[in-house]
C-alpha cells in the first residue's frame, strides 16, 4: 500500500504542459495531469496519513490546516483557470492512486465534457449584500434623555427602525439579485456567512454566485458600481472566479 | 504537528475577560428583553405615568451600567454577541 | 493546442500568488459547497461540511482572544504563530 494518495483539483480539456511544470499543490506536491482520452484530471500526490478518513474529519475543524489546504487548492485551480477551461472539484477529493483517477475519468467522460461545455466562455462572480447599520449610531450622539419616559420613547423608536431596516435591506438585496440575474447564465445561493468567520459586523442579507459570460463582466461591474451610495445596503462584488459553484453535472447525469 | 500551548494556564486575565464576556452577554440579552417588554406594556397602556417613568429610569441606568462594565473589560458591543450560525446572532446587531 | 480561454479575465494585480487577495471565507463558500462532487476513495463527503460547526468548535477549543472578533485568517495566523516555538 502506497503512502501517497492522488489529490484531484479539477477536470480540464487541453492543458499546456508548461502551465503545470512549476505548479505546486497541497502539501507542496508537484501538479501534473492524467489523460483519459479527451478529458484530463489535474492532480498531485498527497500524504496518505493526512487524508485518511478519520484524520480528515479532524482536520476540517483545524482552521490552520483548512486555510492552508484551501489556498493551495485554489492556487492550482486559479492559476490554470486563467488560460484554460477547468471544472474545479470540491476540496479534498482524493483517490488511492492515478489508475483509480483514470478509471473515474473514463467512466464519466461524457458527463465531464458536458460540465466543461457549460462553463466555456463564462466566469463566476460573487455578490454579497450587507444591511447598513441603522439609526442606533445616530441616537448615540444625542443628549441624555431628560426623563425615564423619554428614554423609553427613544428606545421604542430605535427598535422600530432596527426591525424595519433588516426587512428593507432584504428587499433591496432581492432587487440587486434580480438585476444581476438578467446578466447571468445561472445563479446559485451560498449560505449567509457566519460573522465570526467573516469579521463583518453588518448583517449579511444575500450571498449569491452568478455564472456570467465573459463579455458581460463590464455590465455586471456597472450594476454593482451604481449601487455605491445605496442608503439601505452595501454591495460587495468578488471575482472573477473559476466557476466553483457551477461545476455540477447536468441533470440526470451521474459522475 | 506542534502541540499548541494551553492558553488557560498562560493568561488568567484573558480567562477572566472571557468569562465576563459570557456573563455580560447574558445580562445584555436580559436587558434588551426587559426593554422590549417595558415598551410593549407602555404601548398597551398598562402602566401609570409614574410607573412608566420609574421603569424608564431604571432601564436607562441599567444601560449606562452595562456601558461602563463593558468598557471596563475592554469589550465592545459587538463582543457581547454569540453567533448561533443558522439561527443568526443571539442579539440583534443594532442595539 | 491551448486556446486562451479566459483572456478577458482581469490580470491579477498581485504577483505569483494572485489568490492572496481572495478572502478565505469566500473561498470556503466555494470549495466546500461547490465544485464537481465526486465520491473519491475516502468516503467523507465534503458537500455537507458545516462551517458553523467548524467555527463553534474552533471557538470552544481555542479560547478565542477577546480584544477583537477578527477574521478566520487572523485566527489561523495566530494559531500558526502560537504553534511555533
Amino acid at each position: 500500500m502506497s503512502d501517497t494518495l492522488t489529490y484531484v483539483y479539477a477536470i480540464a480539456r487541453d492543458v499546456d504542459p508548461a502551465a503545470v511544470a512549476a505548479l505546486q499543490g497541497v502539501g507542496g506536491g508537484a501538479v501534473r495531469t492524467l489523460d483519459a482520452g479527451g478529458v484530463l484530471a489535474v492532480v498531485s500526490d498527497v500524504d496518505r496519513g493526512e487524508f485518511e478518513e478519520r484524520a480528515l474529519e479532524e482536520r476540517l475543524e483545524d482552521l490552520e490546516w483548512l486555510a492552508a489546504t484551501a489556498r493551495a487548492h485554489h492556487h492550482v485551480v486559479d492559476t490554470l483557470g486563467h488560460d484554460h477551461l477547468v471544472a474545479p472539484l470540491a476540496l479534498a477529493t482524493v483517490y488511492f492512486d492515478d489508475d483509480r483517477v483514470r478509471a473515474v475519468l473514463d467512466e464519466g467522460r461524457a458527463t465531464f465534457a458536458a460540465v466543461l461545455d457549460q462553463l466555456s466562455g463564462r466566469a463566476e462572480w460573487g455578490v454579497k449584500v450587507y444591511g447598513r447599520p441603522g439609526g442606533a449610531a445616530a441616537a448615540a450622539t444625542q443628549e441624555k434623555p431628560g426623563s425615564g419616559a423619554e428614554y423609553l420613547r427613544r428606545r421604542r423608536q430605535a427598535l422600530r427602525e432596527t426591525d424595519t431596516a433588516l426587512d428593507d435591506a432584504r428587499d433591496a438585496a432581492a432587487e440587486v439579485d434580480a438585476a444581476v440575474t438578467t446578466l447571468a447564465a445561472a445563479s446559485r445561493s451560498h449560505r449567509l456567512q457566519d460573522a465570526t468567520l467573516s469579521g463583518e459586523s453588518d448583517p449579511m442579507v444575500l450571498n449569491r454566485a452568478y455564472l456570467v459570460p465573459i463579455d458581460r463582466a463590464a455590465d455586471l461591474r456597472e450594476v454593482v458600481a451604481s449601487l455605491e451610495g445605496h442608503p439601505r445596503i452595501r454591495v460587495e462584488l468578488t471575482g472573477p472566479w473559476v466557476p466553483y459553484s457551477f461545476a455540477q453535472a447536468p441533470e440526470g447525469a451521474a459522475p | 504537528m506542534v502541540d499548541r500551548p494551553n492558553r488557560i494556564e498562560i493568561d488568567k486575565d484573558e480567562v477572566r475577560r472571557d468569562l465576563m464576556k459570557l456573563v455580560l452577554t447574558i445580562v445584555e440579552l436580559l436587558r434588551q428583553l426587559m426593554e422590549r417588554q417595558a415598551i410593549r406594556r407602555v404601548d398597551q397602556g398598562d402602566l401609570t405615568e409614574q410607573e412608566e417613568e420609574d421603569l424608564g429610569t431604571s432601564l436607562m441606568l441599567l444601560a449606562e451600567a452595562m456601558d461602563e462594565l463593558t468598557e471596563q473589560f475592554g469589550l465592545t458591543p459587538a463582543d457581547l454577541n454569540l453567533d448561533l450560525g443558522p439561527l443568526g446572532p443571539l442579539l440583534p446587531r443594532d442595539r | 493546442m491551448t486556446a486562451p480561454h479566459s483572456g478577458e479575465l482581469e490580470p491579477r494585480a498581485t504577483s505569483l500568488f494572485g489568490d492572496q487577495e481572495v478572502a478565505l471565507v469566500d473561498l470556503l463558500d466555494r470549495l466546500l459547497a461547490g465544485g464537481v462532487v465526486l465520491a473519491g476513495d475516502l468516503t467523507i463527503s465534503l458537500a455537507g461540511v458545516d462551517l458553523v460547526r467548524v467555527s463553534l468548535r474552533a471557538l470552544i477549543t481555542s479560547i478565542a482572544p477577546v480584544e477583537r472578533q477578527g477574521t478566520l485568517e487572523q485566527r489561523a495566523q495566530r494559531e500558526l504563530e502560537a504553534g511555533d516555538g
